[in-house]
């Protein structure tokens, strides 16, 4: 009853869990434009995930791995089923994960066949993989509502089912350590806790073996994804989206979300995109992101991109962005190697790089 | 007595219970001229200027207005000779209309407020001041006080206005279409004494500059023979120009823990969907013009003021939503705003320096106390006294009895005994001389140094460019732009400011 009370007082005067309040870009986020003024390698129908394992870098386009030698991209493989995560193992193998329910671990890149297959069939948006120092996989499953190309549906109906899973090749078996995730989207080992992104909540929360939870970083102004190591210490921690009281707001009416789930393209929903700016009918148009015809890189982002450099506490210390008024939107991975960041900005398709040098110095100025 | 000296002033002396506040000064006013008072707190600028405008009397010592001896003993008499004063707290009626405050004193028996609004209008127009008659002066903004303040004196065909710290509460547009006024009044043959702790502004605009330090008078010289080091050399009687705004800064502090974030507040009218952070173990700036939200926005953070009561947005202190409706619970919670009005807000002034600082420290105590204990708050006061090296004969001295710069000492030190996890400085050196703001600035770098997330207001940009490691400008109620300490420049600020 108390419950009930203090949620109507809470909506009818916009506070607590129906604040719609969204954090300022500041401090280490502080706007920039490092991201959209990125070298681009290609662009790619579909690209969704990178792994490296030191020399070469793979790149998830699609059902297919694409190799990247320093120049150019080859075909490495093609699968059947689309690639919602990719990961290389400590010991030289791959693991890749097929929509988002079936996990494949191969001895080698271009090793015939798979040595060991997950096939649980509780998986079902497998999104990121990850390796801890001891060889032990980790696999973030954002929802078991919804597959992983829905995931905007899961944000819609508020989803609190991603789960964080422990893959054991030697039994074959999946063991979950933390579940009611709201979206778990990247796991990166961080000592003998692992990092987990879990994107509706905006934060990032570590996990132990026990799978007790503390949360290392909250209040993101983005909706954070995947996590790779960073090779001075730290990670990199990639966001998809923005956050905007608009979107804020949608979320808090539920009659108003379904109907517009029921009847509405999701194409133009009042929710989070990969890229923007692409048709007349998106909700936000005119004003709100142009000023004079020229959209404004400040406007409420319907888009964004943004790769966060965490220190190994998980302090921001740094963001590299793609603002509202560029393309390399919808970053969902950045990995580090050679003295260079390589991420994907998936809204345009794009392979990104960024020579580190100076990069540091100058942001975190 | 030369014909161009229109006010002069010969070994004015004034004690003040036998200790002297002016002692053998030397002072000439020419006609049509700007001339610059400069000295720190206690120097004894404010005396001088009430003996030339009647407020105080000499206690020895001669003045001369045109070349005859005259001895003014009220403001009206001053005003007779054509002498009035412009006072740093203006004196105008808030309650009253523009208009009403202009004729003050000067109204007739049956008194039309239409035509006083027709006369007031007519010559605020003939002026060039933008004020309307019929205007609340309550309601006004500083600098539209000001040009009432100005109106007035000119109104009363004043030869000589003396202005007391015209500039302290303007914003840097507003001093400069005040600048354009002096120097308008000045093309109309008035002569303009005014006192100011912003070095800068007597360099600019005076076109004469004397200097006094401890009540005597060091130097009057053309202000073009003057620059701010030797100002500066001849106030304090040592070298601070490397000390002052002078270095630029090479490195910033890196950002702690996010120990606050704002998200989205309101307050209307004054602050509209403002969104910030602040971080441990930095300095944080926030420059903007007057009404541009940022006190507003500090004092909903430390519980003085309420956000609206509909969708106010969020306040969030050590990643826990928080709403305080008085200050106590937000000083218990590690918040310390030290106010810009700290004659108002800022300390008890016939209290002791002592139970001043003790009251802060009780502040801090869930419930207050039921038995004080004034053997504590000595003890508090003289920790504190040492601590700050606030220039008081013992702490059992009245805060009325100290010089601007020691009062803010004590303000601030009625923060710091509350071991506030942030500190919120608004306005810290306003009013406040030279000596003393580097001590203030120097104490506010140490808080950060500390570790402790620090948030300095102020609208004097080379102070927020020599204390801040990032500088948020706010305008029209939210911060529009973030600037680290090492990309920023003043016109980079000014112009997020004001565009």
């Amino acid at each position: 009853m108390i419950a009930a009370l203090r949620s109507f007082t809470d909506r009818l005067l916009g506070r607590g869990e129906a604040t719609i309040t969204v954090p300022s870009f500041d401090g280490a986020l502080k706007p920039n434009q490092m991201l959209e003024k990125a070298q681009t390698l290609g662009q790619f129908d579909s690209p969704e995930d990178l792994a490296t394992d030191g020399h070469t870098l793979y790149l998830a386009d699609g059902a297919v791995i694409r190799r990247f030698d320093g120049a150019e991209t080859s075909e490495l493989r093609r699968f059947e089923a689309p690639i919602t995560a990719l990961c290389c193992l400590p010991d030289g193998g791959l693991a890749v994960a097929l929509d988002g329910r079936e996990v494949r671990l191969f001895a080698t890149p271009s090793a015939a066949s798979a040595a060991v297959t997950f096939t649980d069939p509780a998986m079902n948006a497998i999104n990121a993989l990850s390796c801890t120092p001891d060889g032990t996989l980790i696999a973030t499953d954002g929802s078991s509502a919804r597959p992983y190309r829905q995931w905007v549906h899961d944000l819609m109906e508020r989803g609190r089912s991603g789960r964080v899973l422990v893959l054991d090749p030697a039994s074959g078996k999946v063991r979950t350590i933390a579940s009611g995730l709201a979206y778990a989207f990247g796991a990166c080992a961080a000592g003998d806790e692992i990092f987990v992104s879990e994107s509706w909540r905006h934060r990032v929360i570590a996990v132990d073996p026990e799978g007790h939870q503390r949360t290392v970083i909250d209040h993101l102004p983005v909706y954070p994804s995947r996590l790779s190591s960073a090779a001075s210490g730290g990670f990199w921690l990639t966001a998809f989206a923005a956050r905007t009281q608009l979107v804020e707001f949608v979320l808090r009416e539920n009659g108003y979300r379904r109907r517009m789930m029921a009847e509405i393209d999701p194409e133009y929903w009042i929710a989070p995109k990969l890229r923007s700016g692409q048709s007349f009918l998106e909700p936000m148009q005119g004003a709100h992101i142009k000023t004079m015809g020229v959209v404004k890189p400040w406007a409420p982002p319907r888009s964004y991109g943004l790769v966060i450099r965490l220190s190994a506490g998980g302090v921001p210390l740094y963001g590299l962005h793609s603002r509202v008024d560029g393309v390399n939107h919808g970053a969902v991975v950045a990995v580090e190697m050679d003295g260079a960041l390589f991420a994907v900005a998936k809204g345009p398709g794009r392979l990104l790089r960024l020579p580190l040098a100076g990069i540091e110095q100058e942001l975190r100025a | 007595m030369s014909d161009d000296i229109i006010l002069a002033l010969r070994n004015a002396t004034k004690l003040y219970a036998g200790v002297p506040a002016i002692e053998n000064v030397d002072f000439e006013l020419r006609r049509g001229e700007i001339h610059a008072l400069v000295g720190e707190n206690g120097a004894g600028k404010s005396t001088l200027t009430k003996v030339m405008a009647g407020v105080v009397a000499l206690t020895s010592g001669t003045m001369e207005v045109n070349g005859v001896a005259a001895t003014p003993r009220t403001p009206l008499e001053a005003r007779h000779l054509g002498i009035a004063m412009v006072f740093q707290e203006n004196s105008l009626v808030p309650t009253m209309t523009v208009a009403q405050n202009l004729f003050l004193g000067q109204e007739k028996f049956y008194n039309r407020l239409r035509g006083i609004y027709i006369a007031a209008q007519q010559f605020l127009q003939s002026l060039n001041f933008d004020v309307t008659p019929t205007a609340t002066v309550g309601l006004l903004g500083a600098a539209k006080k000001q040009m009432v303040e100005i109106a007035r004196a000119v109104l009363h065909e004043a030869k000589v206005i003396i202005f007391d710290e015209p500039t302290a509460t303007l914003t840097p547009e507003e001093k400069k279409y005040f600048f354009d006024l002096v120097r308008d009044l000045k093309r109309r043959g008035v002569s303009i004494v005014f006192i100011s702790h912003a070095l800068e502004e007597a360099l600019i605009l005076a076109d004469r500059i004397t200097i006094l330090r401890d009540g005597r008078h060091v130097v009057t010289d053309d202000a073009a023979k003057f620059d701010r080091a030797r100002i500066v050399q001849a106030m304090v009687g040592r070298d601070l120009s490397n000390t002052l705004y002078g270095i630029r800064k090479n490195s910033v502090r890196p950002a702690g823990e996010r120990v606050l974030t704002v998200q989205n507040l309101k307050m209307a009218p004054m602050v509209r969907n403002n969104s910030l952070s602040v971080f441990a173990g930095q300095i944080t700036g926030v420059f903007g013009l007057v009404g541009a939200g940022r006190t507003e926005t500090f004092k909903v953070v430390a519980g003085v003021l309420k956000r609206d009561f509909f969708h106010g947005g969020e306040v969030i202190l050590n990643g826990r939503p928080v709403r305080y409706r008085v200050p106590a619970p937000a000083v218990r919670a590690g918040i310390a705003y030290v106010t810009e009005d700290r004659k108002v807000e800022g300390f008890f002034e016939t209290m002791s320096v002592a139970r001043n600082i003790y009251l802060g420290l009780l502040a801090k105590m869930p419930g207050g106390r039921f038995f004080l204990s004034g053997r504590e708050a000595d003890k508090v006061g003289k920790t504190w006294v040492e601590k700050l090296k606030v220039r008081a004969t013992g702490s059992d001295i009245r805060v009325v009895e100290l010089s601007g710069g020691n009062q803010q000492k004590v303000v601030i030190a009625k923060s710091l005994v509350q071991d506030p996890e942030l500190i919120i400085f608004d306005e810290p050196t306003r009013g406040v001389d030279v000596g003393a703001i580097v001590e203030i600035h120097e104490l506010i770098q140490r808080l950060a140094d500390e570790g402790k997330a620090v948030v300095v207001i102020s609208s004097y940009l080379p102070e927020i460019m020599a204390l801040s490691d990032r500088i948020l400008v706010s305008r029209q109620g939210k911060v529009v732009e973030e600037f680290s300490a090492l990309e920023a420049t003043e016109e980079k600020i000014m112009y997020a400011a004001v565009h």
